[in-house]
């Protein structure tokens, strides 16, 4: 087997195995985080796609930001989406990250979070259905099957952009 | 000894929001505290500056996530107080059937979260399998799961639909029946006997000058609760009991004085059956008639100048709001008062000194702080 | 009641049922007020609230108290110059007052003495005027600090 095939097999090997255990940081951020319960428990079960809670960033894969961003959680939500390792994915929830929302004019909430960090996937809603939810994961396990789930290549790209973009935000990194 | 800092950080699977707590520990033993909010504000009571009266209604719900209808029912009542209107009875009793619906979902999370924080991980799973009943009624009576914008100023914005009052019966004899099984789990287990009593505690004599409300003033004995001792929609015909802890609580073991961990969940427990005693009988007892007054057109009204003051028992205590008006279009001054706002800062930051490491998420969860309505 | 010589007026009520009475009392003998007012039963303090009157040029800083024996809500309104708002802290009466203290020395600027806690509180590295005042324009600042970042990439892609 030469070298192209051989790497070629693994990485669909890979992707394969990787979409069927997808596990999300428990990291609630905003007024989504009502709906994160309810797809845990029985009745919208998503524990049987591989989906699990998991407590620590090293060892998660998608981030979830549920909800708008004050400017306060920003700066722990760009710590521990740098602390997850590669691959990593970020779906983002509701209306808020993605123009502001119901807060456009508020004085401490970030206006669209795809200029701090790259987002995959968006879910429209305010508040998303937990069946919508259950598609929205799904489709991002079709897109890391045909390979364009690939935000965190963008992040090491144009990591310089993305950081000018944050400092801008915030002024102390302590 | 050496002692060392450390933070409960804003991600952290024992508290319900985002909350920091700065400890400084001494081996196990917590020395001091500090309480860090901020994470979740949005500038509430600005934005409420900036919009018509009517349209702050879509905004209201968002401050209490678990309970949003207090919000809604407070504002109300703010608005119907300075403009003087009367609402119709049928619309008084709809919404202490959704204000009950509401503390019922709330203290499933509540004693679910409290549960798995001392490490029964299946009560959460069952209590919030069955809050899903309970949001599925609300989809059916107002087209939202969780921000459902429907008591407005002046009565309530529809009528109920066609065969709701069985639906509701049959999830109340469902929910009663799985009390018995939350009991066996979670309130006559061994672990619940040896880890919650006599853990933050707070002082009998002091708990009103700290500004202690709802559920966690009456487990330390006192028996007030704002829907009898200021009534507000339908909870003047009602018949229930207000339960304190330890004169009113049937059926549970006597472990300690009270103010403890023990007690507030208790108190909780028994609660849930008086609401659904309120519910049964507010079904039952539904007047006819209009369910909202004839108002003039939600863009231009114009509302009185004037102060106004509503408060309404939420599951977590008195939650208020102190409406100012002068003459405009928009409010002038809207002051959201919390019932966390207390309990979250000067209550955790005293009682946390001297216990466990171990026992600092069980006493948060005990408290039920809701941070965004502690900065809201 | 005892109203110890303040003159109350009535609010309006609908939906809750007890009285509200609402009162001025002088800048220099608010505290006083307000022990006496807790020795006679008034002892939860339910919430302090600051009003910025911008065309009069002053702030209104009500305490509200509620008794659970009369069953009475009581507002006691101060008023203080808005150039420099400084008023005396209520700590040890309540020691609940500190936290409402520091959000009003955050959002309007004003001052207490006596309360050696006002640190940042709510906001973080905020460095503009104090938010709630009536002349911070909420939308202006937003703008500016927020719709300016540029976006990431193209700008077809994304949103």
């Amino acid at each position: 087997m030469s070298k192209e095939m051989s790497y070629r097999d693994w990485t669909e090997v890979e992707r394969l195995l990787s979409r069927r255990s997808l596990w999300i940081i428990h990291f609630c951020t905003g007024c989504g985080a009502m709906e994160m319960p309810a797809i845990m428990t029985s009745r919208y079960d998503m524990e049987r796609f591989g989906i699990m809670p998991m407590a620590t960033p090293r060892q998660a894969d998608i981030m979830l930001v549920t909800g708008y961003v004050a400017v306060k959680t920003l700066k722990r939500i760009v710590r521990v989406y740098e602390q997850m390792q590669d691959p990593k994915y970020v779906v983002a929830f509701g209306s808020c990250p993605i123009n502001g929302g119901l807060y456009w004019d508020s004085y401490n909430t970030i206006k669209q979070l795809d200029k701090y960090i790259p987002v995959d996937i968006y879910i429209a809603g305010c508040m998303p259905r937990p069946e919508a939810i259950m598609d929205a994961l799904l489709k991002l396990m079709d897109m890391i099957d045909r390979g364009e789930a690939d935000g965190w290549r963008r992040y090491k790209e144009q990591f310089e952009v993305y950081k000018a973009n944050q400092n801008r935000v915030f002024k102390r990194w302590d | 000894m050496k002692e060392y800092e450390l933070f409960i950080g804003p991600q952290h699977v024992g508290i319900t929001g985002n909350f920091m707590v700065h400890l400084t520990l001494e081996g196990d033993t917590v020395v001091s505290a500090e309480a860090h909010p901020g994470y979740l504000h949005r500038g509430f009571e600005k934005l409420m500056e900036r919009r018509d009266w009517s349209m702050n209604v879509a905004l209201i719900p968002r401050i209490c996530v678990p309970e949003p209808d207090v919000n809604e029912a407070a504002y109300a009542m703010a608005v119907e107080s300075l403009m003087g209107w009367d609402i119709p009875e049928r619309a008084k009793y709809i919404r202490t059937i959704v204000l009950e619906l509401a503390r019922i979902s709330a203290y499933l999370l509540a004693i679910g979260g409290y549960a798995g924080t001392i490490g029964l991980y299946t009560a959460p799973q069952w209590m919030m399998g069955d809050r899903d009943y309970i949001l599925d009624l609300f989809e059916e009576l107002t087209g939202a799961r969780v921000y459902h914008i429907f008591i407005f100023p002046g009565g309530v914005r529809w009528d109920i639909p066609d065969g709701f009052e069985e639906r509701v019966k049959k999830v109340m004899d469902y929910l009663e029946s799985r009390l018995q099984l939350y009991d066996e789990l979670l309130f006559k287990n061994e672990v619940f006997f040896r880890r919650a009593p006599n853990i933050g505690v707070i002082p009998k004599d002091k708990a009103v000058e700290w500004g202690v409300t709802g559920p966690n003033l009456r487990a330390c004995g006192y028996d007030y609760d704002v829907r009898r001792l200021d009534p507000y929609a339908a909870y003047e015909e009602m018949d229930f009991d207000v339960i304190s802890y330890p004169d009113s609580v049937k059926g549970f073991d006597i472990l300690s004085d009270g103010c403890d961990c023990y007690a507030r969940m208790v108190v909780r427990r028994v609660e849930l059956q008086e609401s659904i005693k309120i519910i049964r009988q507010a079904v039952d007892n539904l007047p006819p008639g209009e369910v909202t007054l004839k108002r003039p057109n939600p863009l231009a009204w114009k509302v009185p100048k004037g102060y106004a003051y509503a408060r309404v028992e939420s599951s977590k205590g008195e939650y208020g709001y102190f409406v100012v008006s002068n003459g405009g279009k928009n409010p002038y001054r809207v002051h959201v008062r919390g019932p966390s706002y207390t309990h979250g800062i000067n209550v955790i930051e005293t009682i946390l000194k001297g216990s466990n490491i171990a026992d600092v998420s069980p006493i948060m969860f005990s408290l039920d702080i809701c941070p965004p309505d502690i900065e809201r | 009641m005892e109203t110890f010589g303040i003159d109350f007026k009535e609010l309006p009520v609908k939906g809750n049922t007890r009285k509200r009475l609402y009162g001025s009392v002088e800048l220099d003998r608010i505290k006083e007020h307000i022990r006496k007012f807790k020795e006679v039963g008034f002892n939860h303090l339910v919430a302090i609230s600051c009003i910025d009157w911008i065309d009069d040029g002053k702030f209104e800083v009500v305490y509200h108290l509620w008794s659970y024996e009369e069953l009475v809500d009581i507002f006691l309104s101060v008023m203080i110059d808005r150039d420099n708002p400084s008023l005396q802290s209520v700590k040890e009466l309540f020691p609940q007052a500190e936290t409402y203290e520091r959000e009003m020395h955050e959002m309007f600027g004003v001052y207490f003495d006596g309360n050696d806690r006002l640190t940042e509180f709510i906001l973080e590295d905020w460095d503009g005027p104090p938010p709630m005042r009536k002349d911070f324009d909420t939308k202006k600042y937003a703008e500016e600090r927020f719709y300016s970042v540029p976006p990431v990439g193209d700008v077809d892609e994304g949103v």
